[in-house]
């Protein structure tokens, strides 16, 4: 059985997701995420809020996400966030 | 023997030198983890950092207070201030030993999300409640015992914890050096908490010797805080050294 992806390990593949399309409408984003639609709400609002991503909108009032500056800081320090998770035991 | 004499005769400066060091170790492993946390939102890293945070204000509060003792100034005596600082220092201490024991167990208890705040929700208010009554239960017996207990407790389900974490990283093939130095840096603590209880109940053995062991288990533990702090901080900055 495959294990349950932890929290940090979506966060790392949502941005991933973005930074590879360098900008993405939310529908693909859900497809890429596989998420339910009901968490990718949420952890797609969570990462707004919190500065990790950002939704543009253009004057076709069509929505793009894509990648801030701490989104791409969070992706270089995965490792050594998921390092120091094991390494204490957190 | 010489060096015990010096150590004693130099007290005074050693303590200050022992507190900055210790401060500045903490406050090394606060920003190193308070950065990680930023990032990640993650539980344990935050309860992680709010146990040296704990650590850092208890040896700093007690140097400052001792410190700012004027016996002229300040309207309460000598020995009343010194519970006073007794309770700050044995709380902050306390707590800060929950605090890390918590890192460890947080998942038991909350879901990842996690609370709000993580110095003021009703988890962690049971730890304040818990360490207030330990520092308390010190101040009216007049002693230590409450609280060298309650860490060589509190360190005895960590080591047991991070031994288990240890023993399941190490079947699914990942275990890392730094899992097993922790667990090492925990058993140290453990032992530190484990000889300060037993120098504080061998009053009676202290008298029948003649040596003061009492003053030898001090410098002995206060050698080992700075051991125990050090690779504390060695372990979180090669851990979270990029490759």
């Amino acid at each position: 059985m495959t294990k349950k992806r932890e929290r940090l390990d979506v966060i790392r593949d949502v941005l991933q997701a973005v930074r590879e399309s360098r900008g993405i409408k939310p529908t693909r984003l859900l497809y890429a995420s596989n998420l339910s639609p009901q968490m990718f709400k949420e952890y797609v609002d969570e990462l707004v809020s919190k500065g990790f991503l950002a939704m543009k909108i253009d004057e076709k009032e069509k929505k793009t996400i894509v990648l801030t500056k701490k989104g791409n800081e969070f992706l270089e320090e995965y490792k050594v966030i998921e390092n120091f998770i094991d390494n204490f035991g957190l | 023997m010489y060096l015990y004499n010096f150590l004693f005769e130099n007290r005074n400066a050693l303590k200050l030198l022992y507190t900055i060091i210790i401060c500045i170790i903490c406050f090394l492993i606060v920003a190193k983890t308070h950065k990680l946390f930023k990032l990640s939102f993650h539980q344990g890293i935050r309860y992680f950092r709010n146990s040296f945070l704990f650590y850092g204000l208890a040896f700093l509060t007690r140097y400052l207070l001792v410190s700012l003792y004027d016996v002229e100034k300040f309207n309460i005596s000598a020995l009343d201030y010194s519970y006073v600082v007794k309770f700050i220092f044995d709380f902050f201490l306390i707590m800060a030993g929950f605090f890390l024991l918590y890192s460890l167990l947080w998942r038991r208890f909350e879901g990842e999300e996690g609370s709000r705040s993580s110095l003021f929700n009703s988890k962690i208010f049971i730890f304040y409640i818990l360490s207030a009554i330990i520092a308390m239960l010190d101040i009216i017996w007049t002693t230590s015992y409450f609280m060298f207990l309650s860490q060589v407790i509190v360190f005895s389900f960590a080591a047991g914890i991070c031994f288990e974490k240890y023993e399941e990283s190490k079947k699914e093939g990942k275990a890392s050096k730094f899992l097993n130095l922790y667990l090492m840096v925990i058993v140290l603590n453990f032992l530190l908490w484990m000889t300060n209880f037993v120098v504080s109940t061998s009053f009676d053995f202290v008298i029948a010797s003649g040596f003061d062991w009492r003053r030898a288990g001090v410098i002995i533990s206060y050698g080992l805080q700075i051991i125990i702090f050090s690779l504390f901080l060695y372990s979180i900055l090669k851990s979270t050294k990029k490759a």
